[in-house]
């Protein structure tokens, strides 16, 4: 949990020297915030474990990379507003809003199971897109 | 970055108590921000003014930390972390009933955009000051 700044922080510079605007780095800093949380919260369920975070620019996307080593999980196929028929995780964190919050911080999330195990969830944003009210 | 928290409690009526919140806050200290509230009831406090001028980051468990609250001022228990999913649906079912003694003041940019884009100014009424939430909060 401690980590979580570092990784904010790690996703503004990146951004930065990527020449992305405050407003591409907040909505990328609160998605990957999120993702982690679901990750801490949904996956390793509190418990430690690893999780790796890579960013790159391509074609003028920004592409960020959330790695885990915990049982696959795709969230981007979890059906909408349909809370009830979740299970309840282990506390950690709180609660995280999940995907639906996540499609609006970002273009595209895509989900792939790694083939050694665990699970790689990108999160893709445009660089130049100014705003994205939904 | 850690976040830090200031509390003050001002006389009146009803007796609101403000609580300045500083830096980041994320799933490492929003229970911080609950305590606080909960001890503010304990203690008398009927209004509350999240002075939000100094935060820069508010993740999702700042947002239950802030249902949490109106929960709380309203003398009801609130939901319970453990319930995750369940206390989401919660607090989505509760976006109805805007709290009229609990009020944030001050949100920098990317949080009010938060709070909007997550329903949860419906929950609350954002004030440009401190000192206008205060007012408000008091019906002056």
């Amino acid at each position: 949990m401690d980590h979580l700044a570092e990784v904010r922080q790690f996703v503004r510079e990146t951004v930065a020297d990527f020449g992305g605007s405050k407003r591409v780095s907040d909505d990328l800093v609160q998605a990957c915030d999120e993702a982690i949380c679901n990750v801490m919260l949904h996956g390793y369920r509190g418990k430690p474990g690893d999780i790796d975070v890579e960013a790159q620019l391509r074609d003028r996307r920004i592409e960020i990379r959330i790695l885990d080593r915990t049982p696959t999980f795709d969230p981007t196929t979890a059906p909408k507003r349909d809370a009830d028929t979740l299970p309840a995780p282990t506390r950690i964190g709180g609660m995280g809003l999940g995907i639906e919050l996540l499609r609006t911080l970002t273009d595209e999330v895509h989900h792939s199971a790694r083939p050694d195990g665990g699970n790689e969830l990108t999160l893709v944003r445009s660089i130049d897109s100014p705003t994205q009210e939904e | 970055m850690a976040m830090t928290i200031d509390v003050e409690h001002l006389g009146g009526n009803p007796p609101v108590t403000v609580v300045a919140l500083a830096g980041e806050l994320d799933a490492s200290n929003y229970e911080q921000v609950i305590d606080v509230v909960r001890t503010a009831y304990a203690e008398g406090s009927r209004g509350l003014v999240m002075d939000l001028s100094e935060l820069t980051f508010m993740a999702s468990s700042g947002l239950f930390a802030m249902h949490s609250a109106v929960r709380i001022m309203r003398g009801e228990t609130p939901p319970d972390p453990e319930e995750g999913w369940g206390a989401l649906h919660q607090m989505a079912q509760d976006q109805d009933a805007q709290a009229s003694n609990v009020r944030l003041a001050a949100a920098q940019e990317p949080i009010a955009r938060v709070l909007d884009r997550t329903g949860m100014l419906r929950l609350f009424a954002l004030d440009a000051t401190r000192a206008d939430a205060v007012a408000a909060v008091q019906g002056a």
